[in-house]
């Protein structure tokens, strides 16, 4: 047969395909066979086996949800752990009058029946008929009686145990083990393509929103386990043993890992009392950071806080939107999320810096007049004294100005930068949680990138008193001045020191983490400082360490410091004050006094501090908003915190030993009342004025 | 008198041109598939959905309209028209994706206001016509060369490309699957054979790393393990084995399914009509519905190997692969041999698109076989 006759003879090339059809009876008989096989197989030998259970038994899932891990002290003590409520649920499975059973249930809890109606229908189209669907959790007591006894007419109906997180100290350091609820819809998506396999979200599943809860997800939150049981046609467990021959397996849930944190329960207490400490400020707004010698986390508290709890027990978009809206952001965790200008706590390092480029030696006296002239402008002492020749020692107990203007002039930003940066000023400390702010530390070379601007030689000036444009965290300033007390050694921040499972085995650990070491001994350092001059690593030498130390133990112990009013008795306290401007004011504003003005005009106060001041064990940084000065606002917080903290662990330091135990007493700050105010008020309203003169000058 | 015997005489010419027993199975089919969907909605267990049934039914006096219509126009006709259907059918699948509905996120429909139309579902049998008669003019003994099968190749690809971007695999895998079985009837050289086979072995796994959505694969993944995943994807085909062992040999009886009827079968009335059908007719139920499809096919057949020219031939091949595929896929997923692809089951599942393409189809069969007499 060729190819060209076929359209004349179409019957012929029909015919062509005559041979070809018997392959088509062949693969339809192939197939035949195949499927009558399988029906033969799946309804005449397993046809029993499969018939049971399609009718007499039903399989019903339960999810047996893992507890959260525990978040434990560093003495083991409870931070965050899980309490046990009940939960209303209705299986669609069995709810074969859910009207009925939606309007008993309504009635008895006090909820909408449509509503109801709604979110069992919702779910069993989204899930299938087997899982149950919650209706109320955080159940009274009152509550799950009512629904027992509800629960024999209408089967669907069951009460649940459920686990709900806890955190027994409800508004302290809420911020820093942040809380839990239910995932949004956007995050099952996000995580569960993140992670494959058995680590999969679903609506309903409780997750970290917030600090620690957040960052530590996957080591905190267990398996939940899954267990098939049959039940019969009312929804009762018939028999014990699971179905596996049909592919299902369940499997147990596992519980989350527990982490021990470096915080002191009791220190956490004792600084959010001291921040909400009766005084004339009142309790302080912003944050407090401990940290122990080696950058452990010992306390850390913001405030105002909210309590984590309401969001376990599922809050009310009503309280929701009062945290939002709040202007004192109780949800922020200041001590790493804000930064601040940190005004004259800034000054220790300038010392260093002028000490370290040989613009003065521990010994020289600088004349600091009342005012300086620099440029067309004058600069002022904070009260206009005029403190005489002082060195730098004498110029950190009086927080004189212009004794660091004089610094600043001489060193210019990028000498000051320089050492700022090596102990961690204007970069992020590393701590394990998020939105952690960087801060800021100018330089010449930054003012042109950001601004298209030179550096003014004014502004080394303000910047050398901790103005001007650097910003700094809480926590960065707490490091910077253990990094001084510690004579050069700067630590990374822990808080989370193990992770432990349910038998107390150790799964992983973290040690303290030096970032980097300052310290430098004199006799290294003249070869050293010839040779590699421009090398980039910054050292420090231990001398000169010691001149600030001294310097920052005279603010607390000299008969001038700023914040001499505040002391333990036998262990001596050294630190820094500080205020840091909160916007400039207008020239009639300027010489009101800072407590006379509106609370969001007045300026934030600092206190760092560490203890002992000649070998610390513990530094302590709080930053108060709007208390108007570091002296009165923060310096008491700081006292009382490590107070605390020498009590607990060294009570053998302190002398003359006061008839209370641990913790501290309300107890108002032997201050005295006449003094400090017109100290504070100067000291900040004088920093003010020069910035002030500054803009109205220019 | 005289006019009333003409007209007579012309009934009696139909119905005698008419392959009536072809007609009666699939009325038998229906039958089946009405009483099963009537089931299927009218559960003593579940609450009755009346509406779908209704629905069922217009469509069926409808399909049952387009079947006697195609039958009486001369297949050759459609032949003829066989481009101007695919230029029509390819804007259809075009008009989707720009302005289709999209349910279970994907596009797959066109709203027309009274009826979803699905152009993938139609496009299957206009493959068919244009197929046909592209290869009826292109057999030889030897084998279709790579040049002969370059546009039948392209104007597969086309809509399978556009299937598959709905996203709906399924379907786009069906029309690949007819083009494929009427091109190997007509015949490929051998070389052509073993270079696709070796194309295919090396594009495989190219096709599954990359190709394939998550929750593709998920199903195939879950059809090779089945309790991997005993509440998703794997749930539907678990609990279908069990509904088809449930029936055993008898069945639980006409409305009685407990699996189907508790709905622990998401699409009972669609993709899984099957599995009703097992659980409340048992292995006879399921075997008699399974026989009729096989006489079915033999009859399409017969009609192919009577046709009078190789367009009618290729035709009735490519609607009895179009009808064995679907019937295949469908049974092969509800009794757990196949991995679950949403497929219906023709003359069984609910659902209007697919109804009426299949009666369109067996009606080119009917036409085919309706004027093998006249020459």
């Amino acid at each position: 047969m060729s190819g060209g006759d076929y359209l004349n003879n179409p019957e012929q090339e029909a015919k062509e395909y005559n041979q070809r059809y018997k392959y088509l009876y062949i693969i339809v008989g192939l197939a035949s066979l195949l499927i009558l096989g399988r029906l033969w197989h799946l309804q005449i030998i397993q046809g029993q086996e499969l018939r049971q259970y399609s009718e007499r038994n039903r399989v019903k899932e339960v999810k047996i949800p893992a507890p959260r891990g525990l978040m434990l002290d560093r003495n083991g003590e409870v931070l965050v752990d899980n309490l046990t409520g009940f939960e209303a649920t209705i299986s669609p499975q069995y709810a074969k009058k859910l009207e009925e059973t939606a309007k008993a249930v309504a009635k008895a809890l006090d909820l909408e029946t449509e509503k109801i109606i709604k979110d069992v229908k919702r779910s069993k189209r989204q899930n299938g008929p087997f899982r149950a669907v919650k209706i109320k959790d955080n159940l009274s007591m009152d509550e799950v009686f009512r629904l027992k006894i509800l629960m024999w007419d209408h089967p669907s109906l069951r009460v649940r145990e459920t686990i709900v997180r806890h955190y027994p100290l409800e508004v302290i350091g809420a911020q820093l083990f942040g809380y839990v609820s239910e995932i949004s819809k956007s995050q099952i998506e996000k995580f569960n393509n993140r992670f494959s396999g058995k680590f999969q979200f679903e609506q309903g599943d409780i997750i970290g929103k917030q600090g620690l809860e957040q960052e530590w997800e996957s080591e905190i939150r267990g398996f939940d386990g899954l267990d098939f049981v049959e039940v019969d046609a009312r929804g009762r467990q018939a028999l014990t043993d699971t179905p596996t021959f049909l592919g299902f397996e369940s499997f147990p849930e596992t519980p989350g890992k527990n982490l021990v944190l470096t915080i002191d329960k009791d220190l956490q207490l004792a600084a959010s009392e001291a921040m909400n400490q009766q005084d004339k400020i009142g309790p302080r707004i912003g944050g407090l950071v401990a940290v122990k010698d080696n950058g452990e986390i010992l306390a850390w508290v913001n405030s105002p806080s909210f309590d984590p709890n309401i969001f376990a027990t599922g809050s009310s978009s009503k309280k929701w939107r009062e945290l939002i809206n709040d202007p004192f952001k109780p949800l922020r965790n200041k001590i790493i999320q804000d930064h601040y200008p940190p005004g004259s706590i800034f000054k220790p390092i300038v010392g260093l810096a002028a000490l370290e480029e040989n613009v003065i030696t521990p010994t020289t006296a600088i004349q600091s007049p009342s005012q300086l002239k620099f440029g067309r402008r004058i600069y002022h002492n904070h009260s206009r004294v005029n403190y005489g020749a002082i060195n730098v020692k004498q110029a950190l107990e009086v927080s004189s100005n212009v004794f660091f203007y004089k610094m600043g002039i001489s060193l210019g930003i990028n000498n000051i930068a320089k050492y700022a940066r090596a102990l961690g000023i204007g970069e992020k400390t590393e701590v394990k949680m998020r939105d952690e702010r960087s801060g800021l530390m100018p330089t010449e070379e930054w003012k042109q990138k950001t601004f298209g601007e030179r550096w003014q030689p004014g502004e080394n000036l303000s910047n050398a008193i901790g103005q001007g444009f650097i910003l700094t965290t809480p926590l960065q300033m707490a490091l910077a001045f253990n990094a001084i007390g510690q004579e050069g050694k700067l630590y990374k921040p822990l808080i989370v020191r193990r992770v432990i499972n349910n038998r107390n085995e150790v799964i992983k650990e973290f040690e303290p983490e030096l970032k980097r070491d300052l310290s430098r001994n004199e006799e290294l350092a003249l070869e050293f400082q010839s040779e590699n001059s421009d090398s980039k690593t910054v050292t420090i030498s231990k001398n000169n360490f010691k001149t600030i130390k001294e310097g920052l133990r005279r603010v607390a112990n000299g008969d001038r410091g700023t914040a001499r009013w505040w002391k333990i008795p036998g262990v001596e306290i050294a630190g820094k004050t500080g205020t840091a401007q909160v916007r400039s004011f207008s020239a009639d504003q300027i010489y009101n006094k800072c407590t006379e003005r509106d609370v969001d005009q007045r300026h934030h106060g600092w206190f760092v501090g560490y203890a002992p001041a000649e070998k610390p064990v513990i530094t302590v940084a709080v930053l108060a908003e709007h208390a108007c000065a570091g002296s009165s606002g923060g310096a008491p917080v700081v006292r009382d915190v490590i107070r605390a903290y020498i009590e607990k662990y060294h009570p053998e330091w302190i002398k003359q030993p006061k008839p209370r135990k641990k913790k501290i007493v309300k107890a108002a700050s032997p201050a005295p009342a006449t003094e400090t105010p017109a100290e504070e008020s100067g000291d900040s309203s004088d920093e003010l004025k020069t910035q002030n003169e500054e803009s109205s000058e220019i | 008198m005289n006019r009333k015997d003409n007209v007579s005489l012309e009934e009696r010419t139909f119905f005698k041109r008419l392959d009536l027993n072809f007609a009666f199975v699939i009325a038998a089919l229906n039958l089946i598939g009405l009483i099963n969907l009537y089931s299927a909605t009218h559960g003593v267990h579940s609450s009755g959905n009346s509406r779908l049934f209704w629905m069922q039914m217009v469509w069926l006096s409808a399909g049952w309209l387009l079947y006697l219509l195609v039958t009486l126009v001369d297949y050759r006709v459609f032949v003829r028209l066989a481009y101007l259907f695919y230029a029509l059918n390819l804007g259809a699948l075009v008009g989707v994706m720009v302005a289709g509905k999209s349910f279970y996120g994907a596009q797959r429909w066109l709203d027309l206001g009274f009826f979803r139309y699905q152009p993938s579902e139609t496009m299957k049998l206009v493959m068919v016509l244009v197929l046909a008669k592209i290869l009826a003019n292109k057999s030889t003994q030897e084998g279709l060369s790579f040049r002969d099968l370059a546009i039948p190749g392209v104007l597969t690809l086309v809509p399978f490309a556009l299937t598959v971007k709905q996203p709906d695999l399924g379907t786009a895998l069906l029309i690949a699957a007819i083009a494929f079985a009427m091109v190997m009837f007509v015949r490929v050289k051998k070389s052509i054979l073993i270079i696709g086979l070796v194309g295919f072995l090396i594009t495989a796994p190219l096709v599954w790393n990359f190709g394939l959505k998550s929750y593709q694969k998920n199903r195939i993944l879950n059809f090779v393990y089945p309790g991997r995943d005993p509440r998703g994807t794997g749930y539907n085909s678990i609990q279908s084995k069990i509904a088809v062992g449930s029936g055993k040999v008898l069945g639980k009886g006409f409305r009685k399914g407990t699996q189907s009827q508790l709905e622990f079968l998401p699409e009972r009335h669609t993709d899984f009509i099957y599995s009703v059908l097992s659980e409340e007719h048992g292995f006879i139920g399921s075997v008699t519905t399974y026989g009729l499809f096989l006489v079915l096919y033999i009859m399409g057949i017969r009609i192919a190997s009577q046709a009078r020219d190789r367009f009618g031939a290729l035709i009735v091949v490519g609607v009895l692969s179009y009808l064995f595929f679907h019937m295949f896929v469908n049974i092969g997923m509800v009794i757990g041999i196949l991995p679950i692809v949403g497929v219906p089951l023709p003359l069984l599942s609910y659902g209007g698109s697919s109804l009426l393409a299949t009666m369109a189809g067996l009606g080119l069969v009917s036409s085919v076989s309706y004027r093998k007499y006249l020459f």
